[in-house]
């Protein structure tokens, strides 16, 4: 039997941080890659308690995992960039994709593709109404309208977004698990797989 | 044949399609506004849809075009 798989989450709000938590059960190694701190109005949307408020969101989410489910992982606090991308994914049996912008996103499609890492994307439109979920080679980044573009800060997306969350970790376990790669396009009544 | 999914507000639905040419996206999203105004998708039943309802939507041609996704755009995650 060999190491447990280690995979990367890049970008642990609204979706990293609950599909993070929906894997919980997964023997594999979590790390989790964010630059930004959780703040107040992040509680709605996205999987951070009170008490973890002003913290980084990567090390917030390692430390509720460790204290409410008694899983562990690696955290890093910082911003994915060319410079630190290959140690930051060092080892990544896969990487997922929850980041908010096209240019992270091309980065790590750039590294995966580069590297031969296995990299999952998942995403949602803006107005919470559809979700995508596609492996790399079948993926290109969607542009945001204009830079730092925010959704979902109140959890009005909430309803898309549990759908989507359980839709991404399950196409994860089934990696894990079988090395399935399955696509999906989450609506507001519906997980449809495409691949 | 070819298949056109196209997804709105949040529902999705496939079209067959016909295609003669190498068809534009910008003749695709004309074509999806057409089609589902006459009724003909089934589960996507918007007599009034505007003519600009896919702007800024995203035409994704997969499986050697025979299956294309019309969809919105999905920029945001963290």
């Amino acid at each position: 039997m060999g190491a447990p798989m280690r995979i990367v989450f890049c970008g642990v709000g609204a979706l990293g941080s609950h599909t993070a938590v929906l894997c919980r059960n997964l023997d594999a190694t979590f790390v989790f890659i964010d630059f930004d701190r959780v703040e107040s109005k992040n509680l709605l949307a996205q999987a951070y308690v009170k008490q973890s408020v002003g913290k980084n969101k990567a090390e917030a989410l390692k430390a509720q995992l460790l204290n409410f489910h008694g899983v562990k992982a690696e955290a890093f606090g910082v911003r994915l960039t060319k410079d630190n991308v290959a140690q930051l994914c060092a080892g990544a049996g896969l990487l997922v994709d929850c980041f908010d912008n096209a240019a992270s996103r091309r980065l790590l499609s750039d590294h995966a593709r580069l590297s031969g890492v296995p990299l999952l994307h998942a995403a949602l439109s803006g107005d919470g109404t559809f979700g995508l979920i596609r492996w790399d080679e079948r993926f290109s980044a969607d542009p945001e309208d204009h830079s730092g573009q925010a959704t979902c800060e109140g959890g009005e997306h909430l309803p898309l977004l549990g759908l989507l969350d359980g839709a991404l970790a399950r196409t994860i376990q089934d990696f894990v698990k079988g090395g399935v790669r399955r696509d999906s396009m989450v609506g507001l009544a519906a997980v449809t797989p495409t691949s | 044949m070819a298949t056109l999914n196209i997804t709105y507000n949040g529902l999705s639905a496939d079209y067959p399609l016909e295609l003669d040419a190498q068809v534009s996206d910008a003749d695709l999203r004309r074509i999806a506004v057409e089609v589902i105004r006459a009724g003909n998708v089934p589960g996507l039943n918007l007599q009034h849809l505007p003519d600009n309802a896919f702007d800024g939507f995203v035409v994704d041609r997969l499986q050697n075009g025979q299956r294309i996704y019309l969809r919105p755009k999905v920029p945001f995650g963290a």
